[in-house]
C-alpha cells in the first residue's frame, strides 16, 4: 500500500550567482519512508534541505506540505510540523542539555518535561545533562541535536549529515531512532556521505547536476 | 502560547546565558567607565564650563556602550544556530525581538545607573529636575534598544557588522540623541524652558514610530 505524500517538491529550482545550483528538481516523501540523499560537494544537498524546510525561498517551483504550499502557511506552523538537524545544532552553547531542550520543547508548546528522557533516548549520560552545551564534544552535541528533533511533534524530519561524529553505538542509535520515527508515521530525509547509513534507508537518491537520481539506476 | 509569554521565555534564556558568559557585562561597564573617564581627561575643565559637556558626555557614552552590548546581542543564537529554529517555532518572529529589546534596555538600565553617578561627580554637577532627565533617559534608552535590535538582527550575518553598525545605527539615533541631549542641558543648567516638554514629545514620538516598525521591518526581514 502507498502511503501519503507528506511533503512534495515541484520544479524546484534554486540559483547562485546566475547559476542554477538545483533546477526542475522533483521530490515526493511519503509518510513512514526513509529517504537519503547523496551527492558531490557542493551538490545543493543543505540547500534542497533548506528550501524543504521553508528556510530559504526557491527560485522556481514550490513546495507543499499536506497539500499546502509553504509560502502559504505562517512560519511557526512550518517548524511545528517539520523538523530540521542541520551542521549547527541548534541549541544554545551556554545552556544545558536539559536547559535547551526544556526551553524549545516551551516554545513550541510541547513536551516540557520530557527533557531528561530525550537526552536518555539518544544516549547521553545523566552526568551530561545539566553541563554546558559548549563543554560537550562533536558527537554529545549531535546526540543533543537529534533529542531536539525526537522530541518535536514534527511529521517530516530533515536531517543533514547526522552521523557527523557520531561513534558507532551512536550510529547504530540513530538508526534505531529513525525506524521508530518512520514506524510512527514520520517521514525522513537524511543527506549523507555515509555509504552504511545511505543503505539502511527505504530509498536512496543522488543530486548531481541539480537533479535528483535513484542510486540503483546509476548503478 | 501568547507572545508576551514567549518574550519572557527567550528574556529568562537570555539572561540565564549572559550570567553564565560573564564577559558581556563585565565589558560593557568596563567600557562605559573608560569612555567617562577619557571624556573628563578630554574636557578638563572646571565651574560652568565642565557642566556645559555634561549632556554630551552621557548620550555619547550611552550611544557607544550600546553598540558594545548590540554587537553580541543575537550571538547566543548564531553560536548554536538557533536563529531560524526559535522564529519557526514560536508564533513568529515578534517574541525573540521583543526578548531581545528587553535585555538590551536591562543592559542600558544598568550602563545607566552606573555612568549617570560618575559623569555628574567627574563634571562636578547637580541635576535640577531628575524626574526630567528620568524620563528623557528612559525614552532614549527605548528608543537605542529598539532601533539596535533591528540593526543588531539585520547585521547579524553580515561581514564587517563592527563597522557597519554604527555607520547605521548612530544616524538613525541622531533626533533622539539631539532631543535627550537638549532635555539634559536644560536640567543641568536649571532652565525653565517650554522647549523642555517639545523635545520629550520629539523622543517619545520617535519611540512609538520605530516600536511599531521596528518588529515589522525585522518580521519581514527574517522571513524566507
Amino acid at each position: 500500500m502507498t502511503s501519503a505524500v507528506v511533503l512534495r517538491a515541484s520544479a524546484l529550482g534554486w540559483a547562485a550567482q546566475g547559476r542554477f545550483i538545483l533546477l526542475d528538481l522533483d521530490l515526493e516523501m511519503r509518510a513512514g519512508q526513509w529517504t537519503a540523499i547523496s551527492g558531490a560537494n557542493g551538490a545543493g544537498k543543505t540547500t534542497l534541505l533548506q528550501i524543504l524546510s521553508g528556510r530559504r525561498a526557491p527560485t522556481r517551483g514550490h513546495v507543499t506540505l499536506h497539500g499546502a504550499t509553504l509560502s502559504s502557511l505562517a512560519v511557526h506552523e512550518i517548524g511545528g510540523r517539520i523538523a530540521m538537524l542541520e551542521h549547527q545544532p541548534g541549541l544554545y552553547l551556554d545552556l544545558s542539555g536539559r536547559e535547551n531542550l526544556t526551553l524549545l520543547n516551551a516554545l513550541c508548546g510541547g513536551q516540557i518535561d520530557a527533557a531528561e528522557e530525550l537526552l536518555a533516548q539518544v544516549g547521553l549520560p545523566p552526568t551530561s545533562w545539566e553541563q554546558r552545551v559548549r563543554l560537550y564534544s562533536r558527537g554529545m552535541r549531535q546526540r543533543a541535536a537529534m533529542a531536539r528533533v525526537v522530541g518535536s511533534s514534527a511529521d517530516v524530519w530533515l536531517l543533514d549529515e547526522p552521523a557527523t561524529g557520531l561513534d558507532q553505538p551512536g550510529r547504530e542509535l540513530l538508526t534505531t531512532l529513525i525506524r521508530q520515527a518512520t514506524a510512527k508515521g514520520i517521514s525522513v530525509l537524511m543527506v549523507t556521505h555515509d555509504i552504511e547509513m545511505m543503505h539502511k534507508a527505504d530509498r536512496r537518491l543522488c543530486l548531481e547536476q541539480g537533479q535528483l537520481q535513484p542510486v540503483q539506476e546509476r548503478v | 502560547m501568547n507572545t508576551l509569554r514567549l518574550t519572557w521565555l527567550l528574556l529568562r534564556k537570555d539572561m540565564q546565558v549572559t550570567a553564565r558568559s560573564k564577559e558581556l557585562v563585565g565589558v560593557t561597564l568596563m567600557f562605559a567607565v573608560l569612555c567617562v573617564l577619557v571624556f573628563s581627561f578630554g574636557f578638563l575643565q572646571s565651574g560652568a564650563a565642565a557642566i556645559r559637556y555634561v549632556p554630551g558626555v552621557l548620550w555619547v557614552t550611552l550611544l557607544f556602550t550600546s553598540s558594545v552590548s548590540l554587537l553580541r546581542l543575537f550571538a547566543p543564537e548564531e553560536e548554536g544556530g538557533t536563529l531560524a529554529l526559535v522564529s519557526m517555532t514560536t508564533s513568529g518572529s515578534a517574541p525573540l525581538f521583543w526578548s531581545k529589546v528587553c535585555l538590551q534596555l536591562l543592559f542600558s538600565a544598568l550602563v545607566c545607573a552606573l555612568i549617570v553617578p560618575l559623569v555628574l561627580l567627574f563634571f562636578d554637577a547637580r541635576l535640577s529636575n531628575v524626574g526630567t532627565v528620568v524620563a528623557a533617559l528612559g525614552l532614549g534608552l527605548i528608543g537605542q534598544a529598539v532601533v539596535g535590535t533591528l540593526c543588531a538582527a539585520l547585521l547579524a550575518q553580515v561581514r564587517l557588522k563592527e563597522v557597519m553598525l554604527p555607520l547605521i545605527l548612530y544616524p538613525m539615533l541622531a533626533p533622539l540623541l539631539i532631543a535627550g541631549v537638549k532635555v539634559t542641558a536644560l536640567s543641568v543648567t536649571g532652565v525653565e524652558s517650554p522647549a523642555l516638554s517639545n523635545w520629550l514629545s520629539l523622543m517619545m514620538v520617535f519611540d512609538l514610530i520605530f516600536m511599531v516598525v521596528s518588529p515589522w521591518l525585522y518580521g519581514r526581514a527574517t522571513q524566507p
